[in-house]
């Protein structure tokens, strides 16, 4: 179980004259197992839309619930994934992913196999006792992936977690990502400035103003990928060249234009 | 030669055919040459040849040639009956030995202490804004205080027993753990501690398993530098007032005019500097073994 409802939602930095209204107003409802994407301008606020469901950061006006409860801090029931993958160095791939259980004192025989079911789920069998450095980017953001999952969390937070990828690794993660959303579905927020990653992968998309950031339009593509059968076209290539993907990413740039040529 | 052969050997195709030839006949010697040179260029022999350059510039300038003045500048000779006179007969009250055990044990336990005030003192004031704003105004006015300022105070206090050299050692040795291990906290990834609040990591869990392995790297840095001061201070406050210890053969061997007696103390100083430092590193290697290279 788990929901993510943003209400009228504001954040403001600072007091008195040089207050910095970064978001206002936000209202989106993010329903149980649901994927909903973030896109917007560069400063548009999505980053601290995601930090407020994490408990990163306080909303200053409005309310922010997951689950119906108010966030008040960070919590394992919100797992993150990071851009920049934020891994322990010191710690080997095992160690990272098991690190979150043994907060929540999981049981030690228990653990091993939710890390094993883990490492599993990620394809990283093969690297469970190397340390962060000594993997790609690609096979960092897995760890991290699986160090989120594993806590089986009733919201993943996703902050631009392919930013720091090249390309083809880019690529290989969404693909990855899909697959693990029909797998074992979660309630995911993700941030991102591409908006043909956001159609690629979400159930819906919301589209954000510029600053002081608000929600200005969510643009279904679930209803779209079932209809025109997204999920039967293997890679990602594909399911890009359809008319339908190809229509809803036009949309969704124009929209964000918009805002961009507004903010100019 | 070898040099000008092998440059020879690099740009043949640009040379007339009578040079080439020559080249190529240089090029077929090169293989034995580099041999030799391959050895010689690797680190420790090169370390070695180094140190024996030094030596046979001291034995040049003193006993052979004379170009020092006899009697202020001691001789490899003298320098080694001096050692042999301090390690056997003994100096200053003792044997060299002896004043090398007192001298290491002030030093162990002042940098120990400062080790184990300096560093935790540190990681608080890293880790709490508070804890900063408290401690922080009084360190920064004893921080630009040199630790040989405090020798007076420390012999009035203490006298001129242990007590008051490991106070001072304690002192200069804990300022740079302190400003190490604070600087080690402050830069550690903040997503790192953002990744450990959202995995729920309880205070002490976060403290012994991202804070201070975070930290870790410079923490080593600061204990290093700690070492340092810690001989530094060591010596200056034996000079000024001792019984027994390395600053003190030095200094008596000061006031009696004695050159190779005060080479003998400050190479046993070099010595015992190089060798706990050594010993530093060691364990740092292996405590940061799980760290990627290049951040140590």
């Amino acid at each position: 179980m788990g929901s993510i409802r943003f209400e009228n939602s504001g954040k403001t930095y600072g007091n008195g004259p040089g207050a910095f209204l970064a978001l206002e107003g936000v209202t989106l409802d993010v329903a149980d197992k649901e994927f909903v994407a973030i896109v917007g301008p560069s400063g548009c606020g999505k980053t601290t839309c995601l930090r407020m469901v994490a408990g990163f950061e306080s909303v200053t006006s409005g309310r922010v619930l997951v689950n119906g409860k108010d966030v008040v801090a960070p919590g394992p029931d919100r797992a993150v994934v990071f851009q920049q993958f934020a891994l322990f160095p010191w710690k080997t791939v095992e160690e990272n992913i098991e690190f979150g259980l043994r907060n929540k004192n999981v049981p030690k025989g228990e653990r091993r196999d939710l890390v094993q079911g883990a490492l599993a789920l990620m394809g990283l069998e093969s690297h469970a006792s190397a340390f962060p450095h000594q993997l790609s980017g690609g096979m960092q953001q897995r760890v991290a992936i699986a160090r989120a999952y594993v806590l089986d969390p009733a919201v993943l937070l996703m902050d631009e977690p392919f930013g720091a990828l090249d390309a083809q690794t880019r690529v290989v993660m969404q693909e990855e990502l899909v697959r693990l959303a029909r797998v074992q579905p979660r309630t995911v927020l993700f941030i991102t400035h591409g908006v043909e990653e956001a159609v690629y992968l979400a159930d819906r998309v919301a589209v954000m103003t510029r600053r002081p950031g608000r929600i200005k339009e969510v643009i279904d593509v679930k209803s779209v990928r079932t209809g025109e059968k997204w999920d039967d076209l293997e890679r990602i290539e594909d399911v890009m060249d359809t008319e339908s993907f190809v229509h809803l990413r036009t949309q969704i740039w124009k929209s964000l234009r918009e805002e961009k040529i507004a903010a100019n | 030669m070898a040099t000008e052969a092998s440059a020879v050997g690099l740009d043949r195709n640009q040379r007339t055919d009578e040079k080439a030839v020559s080249a190529s006949v240089a090029g077929r010697k090169l293989p034995g040459r580099s041999k030799w040179r391959k050895m010689l260029a690797r680190p420790p022999v090169i370390s070695a040849l180094s140190v024996a350059a030094v030596l046979l510039i001291w034995f040049a300038a003193t006993s052979w040639f004379q170009l020092a003045p006899a009697g202020r500048f001691p001789t490899p000779q003298e320098f080694w009956s001096s050692l042999r006179q301090s390690l056997f007969a003994g100096y200053a009250g003792g044997t060299l030995v002896g004043h090398v055990w007192n001298s290491l044990r002030l030093v162990v336990i002042g940098f120990a202490c400062a080790f184990l005030t300096g560093v935790p003192l540190g990681l608080l004031m890293g880790s709490s804004r508070t804890a900063e704003a408290v401690i922080n105004p009084i360190f920064s006015l004893m921080r630009p205080i040199p630790p040989l300022a405090w020798i007076p105070l420390a012999i009035l206090w203490l006298g001129l027993g242990s007590a008051a050299k490991v106070m001072v050692i304690w002192l200069a040795a804990f300022v740079p753990s302190v400003i190490n291990s604070y600087t080690g906290v402050r830069g550690i990834d903040k997503s790192l501690i953002a990744a450990a609040r959202m995995l729920g990591t309880p205070r002490g869990r976060m403290i012994g398993e991202v804070i201070v392995p975070g930290a870790l790297p410079l923490i080593f840095t600061g204990l290093r530098l700690s070492l340092q001061a810690a001989w530094t201070t060591l010596v200056a406050a034996e000079m000024v007032g001792a019984l027994t210890g390395v600053g003190f053969v030095l200094n008596v061997a000061q006031q009696d005019i004695y050159p190779s007696m005060i080479l003998v103390g400050m190479l046993t100083v070099g010595v015992l500097g190089w060798s706990t430092t050594w010993a530093l590193a060691v364990v740092e290697r292996r405590m940061l073994a799980r760290w990627p290279q290049g951040r140590s």
